[in-house]
C-alpha cells in the first residue's frame, strides 16, 4: 500500500487545502487539457466522417480512410498517390529543416558574441533589443516582411534603383519572403538556449586551446560546439517544431502556389468541413515531427534530459 | 594584429547586419503608418499623416477583436498562473521516478504545434458537450471559453518554467521554521511561499497575458465564430492590406516600449530600496534617501514629458497641411502622367503611320478600307494594333477619372505577361494606389513587348 502512504505523506506535507488545490490544478491540466484532448483527437481521426448527431452510432465506425487518403488520395482520382498533399507535407518538413539551419547559422555567432565578447551595459542592451521585436504580434511581423519584400517594397526599389535588378524580383512567389519571415519568427528561441549553453563554458578552455595553437574554427568545432550541443539541439527542436507547425506566416507570406501543411489542415477544418481528416492530418504532422526530432537527437547523440536543462 | 582587426571588423559587421534584420522590417512597417499612400510603402514617399490611426479607431471589427483578446488574456492569466504554480510545486515534491514523466508531459504542449492543440481542444469540448447534451449556445461551444482553455494548455507550461526557476532558490528551512512555530500549512503557504514567489507570479502573469494576446495558431481553431485581435488582423492582412495595420503595429510597439521603461524604472527603485534596507540592517551610517512616490520620480516625469511632447509633435505635423500636400503630390503625379501620355501618343502616331504603310502594301482587304478615307480610325481597329492601342486609350482617360490604377491592372499588357503579385496587392479599397502602377518599372517593360507584338 505504498501508494496510499504516498498520498497520506503528500497531504501531511502540504496540508489539506493546498494538497487539494495541487491535485485538482495539476489533474485538470494533465487530463482535461493535455492527455484526453489528444486521445480524443486520435480517436476522432480513426473514425468515419459523419455529422455530430451520428456520433457513437454505427455509422461512426473505426476506419483508417483519412490516413489512406493522405497517402493515396481519393478512390476516384487516377493518380496512384495523393500528390498534392504528400508534396506539401515533404516540402513543409524540408523547408522547416532549412529554416532551422538558417537560424543556427545566424544565432550561433550572435550567441557566442553575446556570451563571451560583449560586456556589461552593452550586452544588457543587446539582450533587451533581442527581446523587443518579439513582443510584437506574429502576424504583424509577417506583415512587415510582406511590406519590405513586395514588388514595390523597399528591397526591390533599392535593388532596381542601384541597378542590380532591372525588374523587381518576386520574393513572395519564390518563397524567399516566407523563409526570411519564418527564420525571423522564432529566432529568439534559438539564441537563448545557445547563449545559455555557451555562457557556462569556462573561458580558460578557449584560452588553452588558443595557446596550444588551434585556429579559431578548430576552437569552435572542438571546444565550443561540443559544449553547447545540448543548447543547440534544444534550440533546433523548438525552432523546427514551431516552424513546421506555423500557420500565420505561411498564410500571409506564402506564394500563391506554395502551401504549408498546416494550411491544408486548416482547410480541412474550415472549408472542407471534414474534421476527421483534419485531425488525422494533425496527428500525421505531430507524429512525424516528433519522430524526426528523436532521430536527429539520436544522430547527434544528445540526451533528452541534458537538453532540458 | 591586422588579422585580429579584420576579424573584429567582420564580427561587428555581422552583429550590425543581424540587428538590421531584426529591426529593419519593423522600422519600415512603422514608417508606412505615416505615409498617405493607400498601399503600405515608404518609397516613393507621399505625405506625412496620422490619418491611418483614425481609420484604425473606426474599425468596429478590430475594436471587438481587441476587447475579446483582452478578455481572453485575463482569463488565461487567471487559469494558467495557478496551474503553472501547482505544476511547479508538484514537480518539486514528486518522487524521482515520476518526475521526468510529469515534466515531459507538462512541457510537451510548448513543442506541440499550436494547430494541434487548437484542434484537440475544440474536438474534446465538443464531445464533452455532446455527452452532457449541452445546447448550441452553452459554454462548450463558446469561442472565448475554448480559446482560454486551449491557450492555457501551453501557457501554463511557460508559467511553470518561471516558477521552477524561482523555486530552485527557495530555502525550505524557512517553511519548516514557520511550521515549527505553529503556523498552519495554509498560513505557511500564504505568508512564506507566496511572498517569496511574488516576482515570479508577476512575470508569469505578464508573460501569460502577452503569449495569449499574440497567439494565433491555437486561437484560429478554438475561437469558432467570435474573433480576437489576431484573427481579425490575419483576415485583414490576407485580404488586402492598408497602412492602418502598420498604424496598429506602431501603437503596439509604442505601448510595449512604455511598459518596458516603466518596468525598468520600477525595478531600479526596488533594487535601490533593497540596498538601502541592507545598509540599515548592517547598521551603517548611510543617508537613507526617502523614496518619493512613483509618479514624482524624476526619471518618470522626464519620460512622460518626452512622450507627450513627441506625440504632440507627431500629431501636429501629421494633421496640419496633409490635404494640401496630398493635392500637391496628386498634381505632380498627374503632370508626370500627362507627360508620359504625350510621349506615348507621339510614339503611337509614329507606329500607326508605319502600320498603315506596311498593311496597305501587304494586305489588299485592308487597303480597301483605307481607301474609304478613315485612315485614323482604321489603325485603331486593325487587329495587329489592338493591344497597344487599348493601352493608350486607357491611359488617356486616367487623369480625368481618378480611378486610374484599375485600368492598368486589367490592361492587356498586364495580361500578356502578368509579372509579380502586383494585381493582388493593388486591389485594396482606396483609389490612390493606382498611380503607383503606372510608374512601376515592370509596367513599362510589360507594355513594350505588347506594342512590339502589335506591330
Amino acid at each position: 500500500m505504498s501508494f496510499s502512504n504516498y498520498w497520506r505523506a503528500f497531504f501531511q506535507k502540504n496540508g489539506a487545502t493546498l494538497a487539494l488545490f495541487l491535485i485538482i490544478a495539476v489533474g485538470t491540466w494533465l487530463f482535461m487539457m493535455i492527455i484526453l484532448p489528444q486521445l480524443f483527437m486520435l480517436d476522432f481521426s480513426i473514425r468515419a466522417n459523419v455529422p455530430p448527431p451520428k456520433f457513437g452510432t454505427e455509422e461512426h465506425y473505426y476506419t483508417l480512410e483519412h490516413y489512406k487518403y493522405m497517402i493515396f488520395g481519393s478512390a476516384l482520382s487516377t493518380d496512384s498517390f495523393n500528390i498534392i498533399d504528400v508534396t506539401v507535407f515533404f516540402r513543409t518538413i524540408g523547408a522547416a529543416i532549412f529554416v532551422t539551419l538558417i537560424d543556427v547559422a545566424l544565432c550561433y555567432p550572435i550567441a557566442y558574441y553575446l556570451a563571451h565578447s560583449a560586456t556589461g551595459g552593452w550586452s544588457r542592451l543587446m539582450v533587451l533589443s533581442l527581446i523587443v521585436p518579439f513582443w510584437i504580434n506574429e502576424i504583424l511581423r509577417a506583415f512587415a516582411f510582406k511590406i519590405i519584400f513586395g514588388s514595390t517594397g523597399v528591397i526591390n526599389n533599392f535593388l532596381v534603383s542601384i541597378g542590380i535588378l532591372d525588374q523587381p524580383y518576386d520574393f513572395i512567389r519564390n518563397d524567399i519572403a516566407l523563409w526570411a519571415g519564418l527564420s525571423y519568427a522564432f529566432i529568439l528561441l534559438m539564441i537563448f538556449p545557445i547563449y545559455n549553453a555557451i555562457e557556462s563554458l569556462d573561458k580558460n578552455q578557449i584560452e588553452a586551446a588558443r595557446d596550444l595553437g588551434a585556429p579559431w574554427w578548430k576552437i569552435h568545432w572542438r571546444v565550443v560546439v561540443p559544449h553547447a550541443k545540448p543548447g543547440i539541439s534544444s534550440g533546433c527542436t523548438m525552432v523546427f517544431m514551431l516552424t513546421a507547425g506555423a500557420l500565420a506566416a505561411p498564410q500571409i507570406l506564402g506564394g500563391p502556389s506554395s502551401l504549408w501543411f498546416t494550411q491544408i489542415i486548416y482547410q480541412g477544418f474550415n472549408q472542407a468541413g471534414n474534421w476527421a481528416r483534419g485531425s488525422a492530418y494533425a496527428i500525421i504532422l505531430l507524429v512525424s515531427c516528433i519522430v524526426l526530432v528523436l532521430v536527429m537527437m539520436k544522430i547527434a547523440k544528445v540526451k533528452f534530459g541534458e537538453m532540458m536543462k | 594584429m591586422i588579422q585580429g582587426r579584420i576579424q573584429n571588423f567582420l564580427v561587428i559587421g555581422f552583429v550590425a547586419l543581424f540587428f538590421a534584420y531584426l529591426f529593419g522590417p519593423l522600422i519600415v512597417m512603422g514608417l508606412t503608418a505615416f505615409n498617405t499612400s493607400g498601399f503600405p510603402r515608404v518609397s516613393p514617399w507621399d505625405c506625412f499623416t496620422v490619418e491611418w490611426f483614425d481609420v484604425l479607431m473606426q474599425d468596429a471589427r478590430l475594436v471587438t477583436g481587441v476587447r475579446n483578446s483582452l478578455l481572453i488574456g485575463i482569463g488565461v492569466v487567471l487559469l494558467a498562473v495557478p496551474i503553472g504554480l501547482a505544476g511547479a510545486l508538484m514537480l518539486m515534491q514528486i518522487g524521482p521516478r515520476l518526475r521526468p514523466w510529469l515534466y515531459t508531459v507538462t512541457i510537451s504542449p510548448i513543442l506541440v504545434p499550436g494547430v494541434v492543440l487548437g484542434i484537440s481542444t475544440l474536438l474534446f469540448w465538443d464531445r464533452i458537450g455532446l455527452m452532457f447534451g449541452a445546447e448550441e449556445d452553452s459554454i462548450f461551444y463558446d469561442g472565448i471559453f475554448l480559446t482560454i482553455v486551449g491557450q492555457a494548455t501551453f501557457i501554463s507550461a511557460y508559467a511553470m518554467l518561471i516558477f521552477i526557476a524561482r523555486l530552485q532558490r527557495f530555502d525550505p528551512a524557512l517553511e519548516e521554521a514557520a511550521l515549527d512555530l505553529g503556523a498552519s500549512h495554509t498560513q505557511t503557504f500564504r505568508k512564506i511561499l507566496l511572498p517569496f514567489l511574488r516576482p515570479a507570479i508577476g512575470s508569469a502573469a505578464v508573460l501569460a497575458f502577452l503569449a495569449s494576446f499574440e497567439n494565433y495558431n491555437t486561437t484560429i481553431f478554438t475561437i469558432v465564430s467570435s474573433s480576437t485581435l489576431t484573427t481579425v488582423l490575419a483576415s485583414k492582412v490576407r485580404y488586402g492590406i492598408d497602412p492602418s495595420i502598420s498604424a496598429l503595429a506602431v501603437s503596439i510597439v509604442f505601448l510595449t516600449l512604455v511598459g518596458a521603461v516603466i518596468f525598468e524604472i520600477s525595478k531600479r527603485r526596488e533594487t535601490r530600496r533593497a540596498r538601502s534596507q541592507m545598509a540599515v540592517a548592517r547598521g551603517e551610517e548611510t543617508k537613507v534617501r526617502k523614496q518619493r512616490p512613483f509618479l514624482t520620480e524624476p526619471a518618470f516625469i522626464m519620460f512622460v514629458l518626452i512622450v507627450v511632447a513627441g506625440l504632440g509633435t507627431v500629431y501636429f505635423s501629421g494633421t496640419v497641411g496633409v490635404e494640401e500636400c496630398k493635392i500637391a503630390v496628386k498634381e505632380q503625379r498627374q503632370a508626370e502622367i500627362k507627360r508620359k501620355i504625350e510621349r506615348r501618343q507621339q510614339q503611337q502616331m509614329f507606329q500607326s503611320a508605319v502600320d498603315t504603310q506596311s498593311q496597305s502594301s501587304s494586305d489588299q482587304e485592308d487597303s480597301k478600307v483605307t481607301a474609304k478615307g478613315t485612315e485614323g480610325y482604321q489603325s485603331v481597329f486593325s487587329p495587329g494594333n489592338l493591344q497597344g492601342e487599348i493601352e493608350t486609350q486607357a491611359e488617356e482617360e486616367q487623369p480625368v477619372k481618378g480611378t486610374e490604377g484599375y485600368q492598368s491592372v486589367f490592361s492587356p499588357g498586364n495580361l500578356v505577361s502578368p509579372s509579380s503579385d502586383e494585381p493582388e496587392e493593388e486591389k485594396p479599397v482606396k483609389g490612390t494606389e493606382g498611380y503607383q502602377n503606372v510608374f512601376a518599372p515592370e509596367n513599362l517593360s510589360n507594355q513594350v513587348p505588347a506594342e512590339n507584338s502589335g506591330n
